[in-house]
């Protein structure tokens, strides 16, 4: 195995200057420093939320003028490295050849949770930002000790410190160091950052081995004597049946195919490459028990079966709300199961050695020391023999924080004693993994007054969690309750914006049919009854450029709103033009327009890029993207069989950016926010266009055709 | 299947293989010339991740016997259209416009655009969009790609 952390940072110079940095969000946490011996630098272990933030990352000095930081956290597209990059570089005033950012090493980073939330640059982000600020101001008290001369004579300045208006500087912060660790603890709900952070443009840090293809994911690796893994796919979900016989000599008769294994009820097979083992899994034979539940899974069924799962949201007093309304009114939607598709399958790498007692996996993942403990599990070792290497993923959205994958690479190099790459392929990742984004039914009562305002609201979600309802609009009852069946045969995933995507659909398409119920605009009716203003300067940002109530809309085309609030504190607004063609059925997204207020961005180009990215994703939930499944099996195998959004659906979208907070507020995210109210503002265009309300998603042109083949305009 | 020698012309240079008669040419370059720039995303010719050019046409490498790219063919891989310091036009316009967010997708638009404007130095929004459009991109970086292709169709 590589260098262990300690070698790593011994390695940079044995005068290097290290920082542990602990944020916390514990109330009573002091920002203050301590300093310690190195080696008792230990991970504090995180949970890391809106509500708890307690994580460490490190930032080394040395040698020379380079600087190394390090951060458990993953790469996975999002452009976390190159927001760390542009933090760092800018806050030390540091060229980016002198930076290295370590991400992802469980033997070099420490554990500073999941990758996953949108959370990066808001908490990792910043933290790193509040960092730079703390170390500039001890580095300036170490400098003036070690060359004798006052700290309001010095500044920092690249990595290091000189006398003010001089120019080059006197010490290097590397030289400080004195061989300890100094443990600094942040607490970034009480530490507002002094110094401003300007606006970048810079490019993606990975960008140039992007384009030239040098870039290395986990399946670009390649170790002496590695074996290629794969595994056979079950003919129903794994959940509903066992494996009842196998015969492999056919696949072992193949001169490319090395073993098969059976592991946990399933069968691999191993071959020198790829191919092999493609042609290998053909020719083993197998027999399966009959699926052990009906075929059949109407999600009605779920709704029957479901107990009561959280009660996610609740206010005042529903049944008083309720009655005391002039106007209530009740629907129900429903959303259908979707996949991630990330375009790098599940992959990893591992090298299992000592007869199995120790273990180095590479991995694509969202969380590297979640996969080093279950990697450790699945091995029956100690999870300190376990080294878990994050590499750049191929995109997660959720579908990769604790993808089996690594562990089952590692299970197999165990078995046959060879370095194994595991591979799923496409088919894999619909049938094998099956790991979806629920369907949900989402049932949704309104009272509203006289003079239109909402004045209770009740919802009833089936089988996710019910996200998404809360700080939208100020309703002084509420009850949002989530249900689950506890024996539904498939688990379900989070997927780039979680619940609030189905919930979202269902309460902005809600918001409209009140507001046409009522007679009133949907735009007048949002800006009355939101909780916070901030939401009206987004949605009349979003309205505006869109062209809202300046009729230029042509026969068949509509525009619609929604809003959302995510993450605690990313607020948005889209508005959606679209066109329906009432022969083929077809709704063609015609232009997208975003308000986001998400605090300080941090880069425009790849904050730019994941919200249009974002409003892709909201285009495919809301238009074409749909698991067929049944209660033994997923059907959809392909690509064709599920369509993500491709060039030909993107409309031209614009954006704008609010901060409602001081200009130069922190960072607060937004990979997944924008995917979200998306939908519910096609849903409202489609409506505006066509006068009628489709209660399920995806919105497909076989749902058009039904619906405007019929005369009347009812709701579908 | 008994494994045959090959000979590959790839990126300007003879490479000698040896492979089953039917094994798709995206597995040869990834795995016997380590050419990882190529990548796979779905090996049933649906999400364009493994394009190559094959005497300058797209082709989907994944569906590529390699006893079909090995007569005389010229192929071109991503690691083929321009190293650090000798970009292509189109990879710098990548850059620029940050036409990706995790790449992996990337080399396979590289390759498909530059067969665009190979053919059409000057085509429409439409045009590119047709070009592009079996080309997947999870991230949805598709806007981005565009305002990259267009930048050098300007440039022209
Ligand atoms: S891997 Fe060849 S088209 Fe997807
Ligand atoms: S950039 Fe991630 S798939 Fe295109």
């Amino acid at each position: 195995m590589n260098m262990t952390r300690r070698q790593f940072i011994a390695s940079l110079g044995s005068t290097g200057l290290f920082y542990a940095f602990h944020f916390t969000s514990k109330s009573g946490a002091q920002t203050q420093s301590v300093e310690e011996p190195f080696t008792a630098m230990v991970d504090p272990g995180c949970v890391v939320s809106d509500m708890d933030i307690d994580y460490t990352d490190w930032i080394a000095f040395g040698p020379g003028d380079k600087v190394s930081v390090f951060t458990g956290r993953a790469e996975l597209g999002q452009g976390l490295k190159t927001v760390i990059t542009a933090i760092v570089t800018q806050g030390l005033e540091i060229t980016r050849s002198n930076l290295a950012v370590v991400m992802g090493d469980t033997d070099l980073c420490p554990d500073d949770g999941i990758t996953s939330g949108s959370s990066s640059t808001r908490m990792v982000g910043w933290g790193f930002w509040l960092a730079c600020e703390k170390i500039t101001g001890d580095v300036i008290a170490r400098a003036s000790q070690y060359v004798g001369i006052p700290a309001d004579d010095l500044e920092f300045r690249r990595g290091g410190v000189g006398r003010k208006g001089e120019t080059g500087n006197l010490v290097n912060a590397s030289e400080l160091g004195n061989g300890k660790t100094l443990i600094m603890t942040i607490n970034p709900r009480t530490m507002s950052a002094g110094k401003k952070y300007t606006d970048l443009k810079i490019p993606n840090v990975n960008a140039e081995e992007i384009i030239t293809g040098r870039l290395k994911y986990v399946g670009d690796l390649k170790k002496p004597g590695m074996l290629y893994a794969g595994w056979l796919c079950t003919p129903y979900h794994r959940t509903v049946t066992k494996l009842k016989s196998v015969d492999a000599g056919a696949a072992l008769a193949l001169p490319g195919v090395k073993k098969v294994e059976t592991v946990w009820g399933r069968v691999a097979v191993l071959g020198e490459r790829y191919s092999d083992v493609i042609k290998g899994l053909d020719l083993v034979e197998t027999t399966w028990s009959e699926p052990n539940r009906p075929k059949e899974m109407p999600l009605e069924e779920a709704r029957a079966n479901a107990g009561l799962l959280a009660v996610e949201e609740q206010k005042g007093d529903i049944n008083a709300g309720l009655s005391a309304s002039d106007f209530t009114y009740s629907e129900n939607y429903t959303t259908h199961y979707t996949c991630h598709c990330q375009l790098e399958t599940d992959m990893a790498v591992a090298q299992v050695e000592n007869g199995g007692d120790k273990a180095a996996v590479w991995v694509s993942t969202q969380h590297s020391h979640k996969a080093k403990e279950l990697i450790a599990d699945a091995l029956h070792i100690p999870p300190e023999n376990v080294r878990s290497i994050g590499m750049p993923a191929g995109g997660a959205f959720g579908g990769k924080q604790a993808n089996p994958v690594n562990r089952e690479a590692a299970k197999l190099s165990s078995l046959v004693g060879a370095p194994v790459k595991l591979v799923y392929s496409r088919k894999d990742q619909f049938q094998l993994r099956a790991f979806f984004k629920a369907a949900c039914i989402i049932e949704v009562t309104s009272g509203v007054s006289a003079n239109g305002k909402i004045l209770a609201r009740k919802v009833d979600s089936y089988q996710d969690v019910g996200h998404g309802t809360k700080h939208t609009y100020d309703i002084p009852h509420v009850l949002v309750k989530a249900y689950r069946d506890p024996n539904w045969p498939l688990g379900l995933a989070s997927s780039r914006g979680t619940s609030y995507v189905q919930t979202c659909f269902a309460t902005e398409s809600h918001i409209d049919m009140l507001a046409h119920k009522l007679g009133i605009d949907p735009l007048e009716f949002r800006r009355k009854n939101v909780e916070f203003p901030a939401y009206v300067n987004l949605i009349d940002s979003c309205a505006d450029m869109i062209g809202y109530g300046k009729n230029e809309l042509e026969a068949d085309e509509g525009i619609g709103l929604a809003i959302v609030l995510h993450g605690g504190a990313q607020l948005g607004a889209i508005a959606a033009k679209v066109a329906v063609n009432r022969n083929t059925g077809k709704i063609t997204v015609k232009r997208l327009c975003g308000a986001f207020d998400i605090g300080t961005v941090i880069n425009l180009n790849t904050a730019t890029v994941g919200l249009r990215g974002g409003m892709a994703w909201g285009i495919g939930y809301a238009l074409s993207e749909e698991i067929e499944l049944d209660g033994h099996s997923t059907k959809t195998e392909y690509f064709s069989q599920y369509r993500i959004a491709r060039f030909s659906d993107m409309p031209p979208i614009d954006i704008s950016f609010h901060d409602n907070h001081q200009p130069g507020s922190p960072p607060r995210g937004c990979g997944e926010m924008p995917v979200i109210p998306t939908i519910g503002a096609i849903a409202n265009a489609v409506y505006n266009a066509v006068g009628v309300r489709f209660y399920s998603t995806p919105i497909t042109p076989e749902k058009i055709k039904n619906a405007l083949g019929s005369a009347t305009r009812e709701a579908i | 299947m008994a494994k045959k020698n090959f000979t590959l012309n790839v990126n300007g240079k003879v490479r000698q293989v040896t492979a089953e008669l039917d094994e798709p040419l995206l597995w040869v370059l990834r795995d016997n010339l380590g050419l990882t720039g190529t990548k796979f995303g779905c090996g049933s010719g649906e999400c364009g991740a493994c394009s190559v050019l094959i005497d300058g046409e797209v082709r989907r490498s994944c569906r590529v016997p390699v006893a079909y790219a090995a007569l005389g063919r010229e192929i071109t891989t991503i690691e083929g259209l321009g190293t650090t310091g000798n970009l292509s036009p189109l990879q710098k316009a990548f850059i620029d416009h940050t036409a990706f967010c995790c790449g992996f997708c990337t080399p396979g638009m590289l390759i498909t655009a530059t067969a665009l404007l190979a053919k059409n130095p000057y085509p429409s929004r439409e045009e590119i969009i047709t070009a592009m459009d079996n080309n997947l991109c999870r991230c949805g970086s598709y806007l981005n790609v565009i305002e990259a292709i267009e930048a050098v169709i300007k440039a022209t």
